[in-house]
């Protein structure tokens, strides 16, 4: 069997992806049949190849999961949570930059009347 | 002029018969019954039925259902090749797997039939611990319906 590329892998469709993930993991199932049955080195070094493209295979079928999903709530208010930007909890709990400019009307009022003037000295 | 006095002359009249009416309902004692006091019959309150309303969440916490990790690939791990499984095989028509610990025997009974297309009449199962094994597995034997299954088992057959 050729080696599985990702770049391949990431054109097809749902469904042929995991016909694809059953095909291997069908084979994995024989290789380890084989391995208890005292089967030929190079069915036993298979056995590395297959898992790895296993992994392959459902990377790529969760990444398109996640971008598809991401796709649906685009425009939505109420995103899931593990959708939602990650960063630390710290960093998700601080107030917003919008948050932080609000001022109060005296503050603004103080801001407009008394500006902090520029002075320049004539040596 | 003469409109406001007419006015004013029909208001008062209204008032004079709604002044009227509410005598008469004062009268007839309707409106000021009291509603019939309820009987307590224990001295304990307890809290009324309430309404209790159904989720309908505004959004989905976790986007998407995770996969099924336990499937008939992950429960099925590979069957054993000891003497006493051969034995197993040829005497009591029965296959000898070794299998995930989280499988139950229903689960298992499940994943024979989808890998290998075999009804198992009755499923056995113990938990092993092995050296070298770091969590135990399951060995479980399933009694089969018909032998003919058993040699169709890839590899297994060969080996006796």
């Amino acid at each position: 069997m050729a080696r599985i590329k990702v770049h391949e892998l990431r054109g097809k469709p749902k469904a042929e992806l995991q016909a694809q993930l059953k095909d291997l993991k069908n084979e994995l199932s024989l290789l380890r049949v084989a391995k208890v049955t005292g089967g030929a080195p190079n069915k036993l070094s298979k056995i590395k190849v297959v898992r790895v493209s296993i992994a392959r295979v459902l990377t790529v079928i969760s990444q398109k999961q996640k971008a598809a999903l991401r796709e649906a709530y685009k425009n939505k208010k109420f995103i899931p949570l593990d959708l939602r930007p990650k960063k630390t909890r710290a960093i998700r709990h601080r107030l917003t930059k919008h948050q932080e400019s609000l001022k109060t009307e005296r503050e603004k009022k103080k801001e407009l009347y008394f500006p902090m003037r520029k002075y320049a000295i004539k040596a | 002029m003469l409109y406001e006095l007419l006015a004013a002359t029909s208001k008062k009249a209204d008032d004079k018969t709604q002044a009227l009416k509410v005598a008469k309902a004062v009268k007839s004692g309707s409106t000021l019954k009291k509603k019939a006091k309820k009987i307590r019959t224990s001295v304990t309150f307890h809290r009324p039925r309430t309404l209790k309303k159904e989720r309908n969440p505004k959004y989905p916490r976790i986007s998407a259902p995770p996969r099924n990790k336990l499937d008939q690939y992950q429960i099925l791990k590979y069957p054993l090749t000891t003497e006493s499984a051969m034995k197993k095989i040829e005497d009591n028509n029965t296959l000898v797997f070794i299998v995930d610990i989280r499988a139950d025997k229903k689960k298992i009974k499940a994943a024979v039939k989808k890998m290998y297309d075999i009804q198992s009449k009755k499923v056995n199962t113990l938990i092993r611990s092995v050296d070298g094994f770091s969590s135990p597995c399951f060995a479980c034997y399933s009694h089969l319906a018909s032998h003919s299954t058993v040699n169709d088992m890839g590899g297994i057959s060969e080996q006796a």
